[in-house]
């Protein structure tokens, strides 16, 4: 009953937060934003075309009626049509969120893991020399841009010059329609064709986010490291595996699932621009990198406004789910 | 620690921590690195060196030779000057979106933490939570959107500056001060409990003069790392944003080196590449560990160690 009533809570404080980003989104992109009326009119336009096309558009409105009308566009998900290929928002989306998911998730989740692995190393011989060997590493990883990992590892893995064991650009395609293809085989041509494309984006994605993930995940443990239960647990005579097993890392969970979960709207939604664009795989990332180049509004203004309120929303379930698994969180603190 | 550190006399933060920083070898060699970029960039600004970085030559993809360093590029241009000019580029983004981002989250943190609980606050908070939500390279996007043919008019002198070529500067900004601002206002929440701001008030010195004049001096270290890290971020950006068609359009940036060398080493060319991920690594790699001894130094909990 407490937990519903602090959930209730929470979503009514994130109200405000919902508020301020779709206002934020439409200050900037239709407010602001560009006027649409002549890329989508013909060259030749009567003004009665014209006046039609703005009216529809909503550019005669008051800035209330404007505001009322983006919001209609968000509750509903209808942001309309893209500007430059005239098909429907949701349905390029709808086709493009399952693609940027199925490149983020490997390396997502093995960056993650990685991460609190080397994390644990480090802090269980803190000070010592693995401790500061993973520190520089991790030093060197935060140094390197993401675009030099993604030029260099397609140069090593995907060309001549290097291994060649990739192809260099592309996503899977539909099988070639063999009547005689079992289920067995068709997963197999998908499974085979999902990695050799997924394979280096997914390395350069670890290799960046590890530097960062192993950093804050060192330090969130080294702090629970310092607190009086460790040294009390020690002074039993508990073994050093069992302690940073079952106590500090249980403890230090808790920093670190807020870390992956608020980011993991943004891996899905907002795709990685970087990676699609380089590597030509036609996810959300692409898709709003082409949406961006092109000036195509209606898209930029479904993934930006999309993401904003899935991060607050994914800010409120992580409060909540905290709620539930840790009894020491109160309203109050 | 030794006998002779023993600390004689009154001592400030500031001496301790620059003492500190100076005993951190590793500290002292990045400071070292950043310093010479900094001198690089100033010598490319005054017009001193590099200055024919975009002089077209008449053969493109040249080796390294004595007259240039790192080859040329497709154009023929040389690369190293191009890479020095890369310098003042990043400086100028570095600088303008560190001092701008640290100064606003400065000053928003220190009102923020000094009306703790207080409608002020929950504002403050509000937005850069809300700026929080929007993720970074889509904010950029959404500015880039809302500046096209938007024009600054200076009102007496009748000049009419555009700032589409100015909405990653100012994109990075609204941005970055978020992070600072939260800091800054978890340190003055700290702050105003204590006696030296309750006997402020009790004398009758207004809140504003009290921000300015005691909480914020107090922030100040924090304020330095921040801004740090703000120029770091604000460099490895800008990469990245331009490869993206958002950021740097005019002169020549790392970011456009980078971009340009997509296509050149799938043709077997690296000289673009390696010159600008050269000076790019060896200046963040510089600042990264700069940006942790400063800390390390500036942390008054460490101090004693």
């Amino acid at each position: 009953m407490e937990t519903l009533q602090y959930a209730i809570r929470k979503l009514i404080y994130a109200i405000p937060l919902l508020f301020g980003v779709t206002f934020l989104s439409f200050i900037l992109m239709v407010h602001f934003g560009p006027d649409l009326t002549y890329s989508i009119l013909p060259k030749s336009a009567t003004q009665e075309q014209i006046e039609e096309i703005r009216a529809e558009l909503g550019y005669d409105l008051p800035f209330l009626q404007r505001y009322g009308k983006f919001m209609k566009e968000v509750v509903t998900l209808d942001f309309g049509s893209s500007t430059s290929s005239g098909e429907k928002v949701s349905s390029i989306l709808k086709k493009a969120v399952p693609v940027s998911f199925l490149v983020a998730l490997p390396a997502f989740i093995l960056a993650n893991l990685l991460g609190i692995l080397l994390a644990l190393y480090a802090a269980n011989h803190r000070g010592r020399f693995p401790d500061k060997a993973v520190m520089v590493l991790a030093a060197i990883g935060m140094s390197i841009s993401y675009l030099m990992v993604v030029i260099a590892f397609q140069l090593i893995f995907c060309t001549s010059y290097g291994l060649n064991w990739f192809p260099v650009q592309g996503w899977v395609e539909p099988p070639p329609d063999y009547p005689d293809a079992t289920a067995g085989e068709i997963f197999y041509y998908y499974w085979y064709y999902y990695w050799s494309y997924v394979a280096v984006p997914t390395l350069a994605s670890i290799f960046v986010a590890l530097g960062y993930n192993t950093r804050f995940f060192r330090a969130v443990i080294v702090e629970e490291l310092n607190r009086d239960y460790v040294r009390t647990a020690r002074a039993y005579g508990v073994r050093n595996r069992k302690i940073m097993m079952k106590h500090v890392l249980k403890n230090a969970m808790i920093p670190i699932s807020t870390r992956i979960i608020i980011t993991l709207p943004f891996v899905v939604i907002a795709g990685n621009l970087v990676v699609e664009k380089f590597f030509g795989i036609p996810g959300v990332g692409l898709v709003t990198y082409d949406a961006i180049t092109n000036g195509d509004l209606p898209i930029v203004k479904a993934v930006v406004t999309c993401t904003a309120v899935l991060y607050v929303l994914a800010l409120i379930l992580t409060d909540i789910v905290y709620k539930i698994i840790d009894p020491r969180i109160s309203y109050s603190k | 620690m030794s006998e002779e550190e023993v600390i004689v006399g009154r001592e400030s933060l500031w001496t301790k921590s620059g003492r500190k920083l100076l005993r951190d070898r590793a500290g002292v060699a990045a400071m070292v690195v950043v310093g010479i970029y900094g001198i690089i960039a100033l010598l490319v600004s005054f017009g001193v060196i590099a200055q024919d970085w975009d002089k077209l030559g008449e053969e493109g993809f040249e080796g390294m030779s004595a007259a240039h360093w790192f080859g040329t590029n497709i154009n023929g241009q040389d690369i190293f000057a191009r890479a020095l000019q890369g310098i003042k580029t990043a400086f100028q983004v570095g600088v303008v979106v560190a001092i701008s981002a640290t100064a606003i989250g400065g000053i928003l943190g220190a009102i923020a933490g000094y009306f703790h609980r207080t409608i002020v606050d929950e504002v403050i908070m509000w937005i850069y939570g809300c700026i929080d939500a929007i993720p970074f390279y889509l904010f950029v996007a959404a500015v880039a959107f809302a500046l096209k043919g938007a024009e600054f008019t200076v009102p007496v002198l009748d000049l009419h500056i555009s700032l589409a070529p100015y909405a990653m500067h100012i994109a990075m900004i609204a941005t970055f001060w978020s992070s600072t601002c939260r800091i800054v206002r978890g340190e003055v929440i700290k702050i105003r409990g204590l006696e030296y701001i309750q006997a402020a008030k009790a004398i009758g010195v207004g809140p504003l003069t009290i921000i300015r004049r005691h909480v914020m001096p107090n922030t100040s270290h924090l304020l330095l790392v921040q801004s740090t890290i703000a120029f770091v971020g604000a460099i490895k950006s800008e990469v990245i944003l331009t490869f993206l068609g958002l950021g740097v359009k005019e002169g020549v940036s790392w970011g456009i080196m980078l971009s340009e060398s997509i296509n050149d080493v799938l043709r077997g060319h690296m000289g673009n590449f390696l010159g600008a991920s050269g000076f790019l690594f060896v200046l963040v790699i510089a600042f990264n560990m700069f940006a942790d001894a400063l800390q390390d130094a500036l942390d008054p909990k460490k101090v004693s160690g």
